[in-house]
């Protein structure tokens, strides 16, 4: 009797447990989607800085003209006069996700813009991506229902829904890759783990199609088809082959190598790069471990010894050939067929030495302590205990989540852009660290509290058999009849239980594992601040650091709020007053936003693809006014557009950017020297300036004026008084300053007469005939003046 | 007259091109050690227009020890440059030599040129004298040996080529490894079948994760890409030791493993906790541990909110209701 009574107050715990679930899960999912809000509530709904805007323009094209006019599109507005193939260089998933789900509205009648969906697909995405980093964590520590679920999933989701690294990519408007692709990655290692507990094909085949989608999505797939190998070699070489390994790896590689191949952007990438070879090498190796273990299996162990060093010699033989063509066919390619990225994460000094371009890119940059404060805040302080909890049992899935952490926490070292792929995992660490921490002091607080130490044996059990699942096989195989639990769960269980069996010693020594309860009381106390810390933390990074569009900015001075939208006045006055034909010429930050707000033509764009076109812009912005005119002339140019913030002191505008483009004009144009702009190996613009500096395209378009608007010509940013004040343009002429002065736009001044000074000479009314026929005969000779 | 003085001009030049190139054979980087003997021979008593260019690095043996000035490693990579031009350019040579020149044994030299801080590079052209040879500006070395070649290359004309760099591992060195590698592997395969190795203790994976997080979280790859120093000397008063930055843009060596190091230990704290000190069955021992590693974890977050705050100088502020003020 007593014991059908414990069973029945424990299945209502376990269906309170699995109901509370529920809506932490639901209500996660909504503060995962809402605190990404703040930008749409400060701003407006509006899409953010650069790279969207492409996004952005290519999911209307995709919205207007469908799937295969998008697949086939020849972009002829960017990278004049080359163009761009668009559909075969893009990578499709964000695009495909945002138009799909434009179409499913406006089928369903709800006729929202493009616009606003592509402004709200990342806050979606980002609550998927927090349930999938609970169902990643449920599958690594193998937490059955109940409570303790309930506790490790909000520890989870409330770590992954507000961590401010993710939050600074997907917040409301910023239409980027990421928005989507950290979904994917987390739901790609979801599969393959759940794949790793089951022994399923059916998860296996999901994982593949996983993987196609993050393949779509971002081009940090190679992330995940390294890391997975990564994780079978690990697992063989520490002697945890098995057979589920086998069906979690094998058909990932065939059915995903054959999948991503079909996306136009990696096409025979994905068999011919270096990136990739680490997942075939490893293919080889456990199909010669699994023939080993096969062979092991029907021989008796003799014949085994006698056939291993036949089998191993084969297999090494086999091994060291294919390593060998793989060395070779690195080799033969100039870069080890390593993309410039993936090489600067291994040897983290080679961008800075070899591509200026990929070291120009801010968040190419190596973070500083304090940029993990700020992105992942008190979970730095928490993740070392999570590592410590996966290593106490280690299990495949748990030994795969520590490889995660120290991988992407490497690379995150290297590039600050790669905190994105860390958070994930360190929020799975935290979530696991603080849930078994709540688990340890809760219990030591329940069995010690003085007021139910009358019940307490009663309690004990329960409290055990509630928060203690996974060191309890026996009980969760009592249940299994009683259990409305699907199949595959059991299975897994069973799987768990053949990992975790050695541990699990006993149910009373469980009951002893406790902690004095004052200080468990102030520890619980301890963590829950730290937790609201955290709390406060992120949203305040949420509404503060991370929720500027950048294309309309904000300051608060004693006199209000200002806010300078010169960005879309600037492209507005390019897409009324300029011909649709026109190119506009500006550094390649700025392309994609020219072509999708102000619909011009751009000579570069933030695709930095072709590192010629870009340092012949780069060359041009740091000639003399006429070099750079004639190299703007023979692209077509007929506007050029520079970002100035000396008067406004917005920092990121293009005198601040100049050092790259002298860096990257002279790696292709040796006439430019870097030399010649510093003076003590720094630019400056004020009266120390080098004369190259001062005559140079770039000074003398943003400074040109500048001195009349206070009559000292006081820079904001580089806070001095700049070197040369009056001075005349001969080349460009000014067609439009916005509001602020943060964007100038110049007019090439159309190509000048030879004859002009002729015609000053003789005044004389009767040359004019003859001047009008000279006129015509030079029209055709390019003009040099 | 003319004739003949022309001509005995030229032998002598002739002479001593060929002593130079003979001088540069036999140093093994190919950067010949001048003196106050050798320099007035080879330049001084020369009449300009000289048939070559001396590139003249200024050494100081007693300063070698001064990491700040790095000049061992500018001596390096002026090895470098040198013999890479020499090998690049079997037929220009005789153009340019480079040389080198050590204070203790040169220190008139030294004056004669003018030189009183190190690094110092000069290239004396074939028209200039000691006092009008060209200095080589701190950015032309910032950047090594590429640099150094191409100030050589924009002011004398003639072309560096490809730098060769020594190789990590000589041939040799490099056919040993790859023996003993292979050596090693049946060994290993056996042992790792028996599942016998080092890579099969848990422990040392957890030691090695823990490292490489406590690794990155401290910026480490920062302070290698970027070089940063360990610690600065204050600009104000020599005798004290800078060992924090403020501005999030930059930070110092020991600042980052300082930093680094109150990540790792709050969480190392927790889970010996929740996973070791549970187990203990002494109520006190339970007591006092846990008092200690509250309050050390406390004052580990408090320290690095704080160093947070004034590093970045970010207002972190909470969102109260309006009416809480």
């Amino acid at each position: 009797m007593a014991a059908s009574d414990a069973h029945s107050g424990a299945s209502i715990r376990h269906a309170f447990g699995n109901v509370l679930g529920f809506f932490i899960l639901l209500l996660i999912g909504v503060l995962a989607f809402s605190i990404r809000l703040f930008s749409v509530i400060k701003y407006e709904s509006v899409i953010h800085e650069f790279d969207p805007y492409f996004n952005y323009r290519v999911t209307q094209f995709l919205t207007k003209n469908g799937i295969y006019d998008f697949w086939n599109w020849f972009d002829d507005r960017t990278w004049y006069p080359l163009g761009r193939v668009i559909g075969g260089t893009v990578y499709p998933g964000l695009t495909l996700t945002a138009g799909t789900l434009w179409w499913m509205l406006n089928s369903l009648n709800i006729p929202l813009s493009v616009e606003t969906v592509c402004v709200f697909t990342a806050p979606i995405f980002s609550a998927f991506a927090s349930w999938a980093t609970y169902l990643l964590t449920k599958e690594v520590k193998g937490t059955g229902a109940g409570l303790t679920a309930a506790v490790l999933l909000a520890m989870v989701n409330f770590s992954s829904s507000f961590v401010p690294s993710y939050i600074s990519r997907s917040v409301a408007g910023s239409y980027d890759n990421e928005a989507v692709a950290i979904f994917a990655l987390i739901f790609t290692f979801y599969l393959y783990i759940k794949t790793l507990n089951t022994g399923s094909l059916f998860y296996a085949t999901l994982n593949s199609i996983a993987y196609f989608y993050m393949v779509c999505s971002w081009g940090g797939y190679t992330f995940i088809i390294n890391l997975i190998p990564m994780h079978v070699l690990l697992c063989i070489v520490t002697g945890r082959y098995s057979s589920r390994l086998y069906i979690a790896y094998a058909p990932l590689v065939v059915l995903g190598t054959l999948l991503a191949s079909l996306v136009p952007v990696v096409g025979f990438n994905a068999v011919m790069t270096s990136e990739h070879f680490a997942s075939f090498l490893v293919f080889i190796i456990i199909h010669v471990v699994a023939l080993v273990y096969y062979i092991k299996g029907i021989l008796s162990p003799k014949m085994f010894k006698v056939a291993l060093a036949l089998v191993v010699s084969a297999g090494l033989a086999v091994c060291c050939a294919m390593v060998a063509v793989l060395i070779a066919l690195v080799a033969s390619s100039p870069t080890k067929g390593w993309s410039g990225r993936s090489l600067s994460l291994l040897d983290p000094t080679y961008a800075s030495k070899y591509i200026p371009i990929i070291a120009s890119v801010s968040e190419h940059q190596p973070p500083t302590w304090p940029s993990y404060f700020m992105d992942i805040n008190v979970l730095a302080f928490l993740v070392p205990a999570g590592i410590i909890a996966c290593f106490s049992p280690l299990s495949d899935a748990s030994s795969f989540v520590v490889l995660y952490i120290v991988t992407s926490v490497y690379f995150s070292g290297v590039m600050v852009r790669l905190m994105l792929v860390l958070a994930p995992a360190a929020c799975i660490l935290s979530g696991i660290a603080l849930s078994q921490a709540f688990d340890v002091f809760t219990r030591s607080i329940k069995l010690q509290l003085p007021s139910v130490s009358g019940q307490s044996n009663v309690d004990a059990g329960e409290a055990s058999s509630g928060n203690v699942v996974p060191n309890d096989p026996v009980k969760t195989d009592k249940n299994e009849d009683t259990s409305k639990e699907r199949t595959s769960k059991k299975s897994k269980k069973k799987e768990k239980e053949h990992v975790e069996k050695p541990v699990s010693k006993s149910q009373i020594k469980k009951r002893l594992l406790v902690l004095p309860l004052e200080t468990s009381i102030i520890a619980i106390i301890l963590l829950v601040l730290l937790g609201a810390f955290y709390v406060v933390h992120s949203v305040w990074a949420a509404a503060e650091a991370y929720s500027a569009p950048s294309i309309v900015l904000t300051s608060h001075s004693h006199d209000g709020l200002h806010v300078f939208d010169d960005f879309r006045e600037a492209y507005a006055w390019l897409s009324h007053n300029t011909e649709i034909d026109d190119k506009v010429a500006s550094w390649w930050d700025y392309g994609y936003q020219t072509t999708a707000m102000a619909n011009r033509t751009v000579i570069v764009d933030n695709n930095t693809w072709n590192n010629t076109h870009i340092a012949t812009v780069g060359t041009a912005m740091s000639s003399p006014e006429k070099a750079a005119w004639e190299i703007f002339h023979s692209l077509d140019v007929k506007y050029v557009l520079v970002v100035f913030g000396g008067l406004v002191g917005y920092p990121s505008d293009d005198i601040n950017k100049f050092l790259w483009m002298v860096r990257i004009g002279g790696g292709v144009f040796p006439h430019i020297k870097e030399p010649d702009y510093l003076r003590d190996g720094q630019y400056r613009i004020d009266s120390m300036a080098t004369p190259t500096m001062l005559n140079c395209l770039m000074y003398k378009l943003s400074y040109y004026r500048f001195v009349e608007t206070d009559g000292k010509a006081f820079d904001r940013v580089r806070r001095t008084e700049i070197g040369k004040k009056y001075f005349k343009l001969t080349h460009f002429e000014e067609v439009f300053t916005t509001h602020h002065w943060m964007v100038r736009i110049y007019k090439l001044k159309p190509p000048k007469n030879r004859i002009r000074g002729k015609i000053k000479k003789s005044k004389s009314v009767q040359n004019k005939l003859e001047n009008k026929l000279e006129k015509k005969r030079t029209k055709k000779e390019p003009l040099l003046v | 007259m003319v004739a003949v003085s022309t001509a005995t001009a030229s032998d002598d030049e002739d002479e001593r091109v060929s002593e130079l190139l003979s001088l540069q054979s036999r140093s093994k980087s190919g950067v010949i050690r001048l003196n106050d003997q050798s320099l007035a021979r080879y330049i001084t008593s020369v009449k300009p227009p000289r048939p070559y260019s001396i590139l003249l690095f200024f050494d100081a043996a007693q300063l070698h020890d001064k990491a700040e000035l790095r000049l061992t490693e500018l001596r390096n990579e002026f090895s470098i440059v040198a013999s890479s031009f020499i090998s690049n350019n079997p037929s220009s040579g005789g153009k340019l030599f480079f040389c080198d020149m050590e204070f203790k044994e040169s220190q008139l030299s030294f004056s004669q040129f003018g030189v009183n801080a190190l690094p110092h590079i000069r290239l004396i052209g074939p028209n200039m004298g000691l006092k009008d040879s060209q200095p080589m500006d701190q950015g032309d070395f910032s950047r090594l040996a590429e640099s150094m070649a191409e100030f050589v290359e924009s002011k004398t004309k003639l072309s560096v080529g490809p730098i060769h760099r020594p190789p990590l591992f000589s041939r040799n060195q490099l056919i040993l490894i790859a023996v003993v590698l292979l050596f090693w592997i049946p060994f290993f395969v056996k042992k790792l079948l028996a599942g016998q190795t080092l890579l099969h203790d848990p422990k040392l994976w957890l030691a090695g994760s823990v490292f490489v997080y406590f690794f990155s979280v401290s910026g480490a790859m920062h302070n290698i890409i970027r070089k940063m120093p360990m610690f600065l000397v204050d600009r104000n008063d020599p005798s004290k030791l800078v060992f924090f930055y403020q501005g999030s843009g930059m930070q110092l060596g020991a600042e980052g493993f300082a930093v680094g190091f109150l990540y790792t230990v709050v969480g190392l704290l927790l889970a010996f906790m929740t996973h070791g000190l549970v187990r203990i069955s002494n109520v006190s021992v339970q007591r006092v541990v846990m008092i200690f590693a509250l309050l050390v974890s406390f004052l580990a977050v408090k320290q690095v909110v704080y160093l947070d705050n004034w590093k970045t100088g970010y207002g972190i502020h909470g969102f109260w209701p309006s009416s809480w003020n």
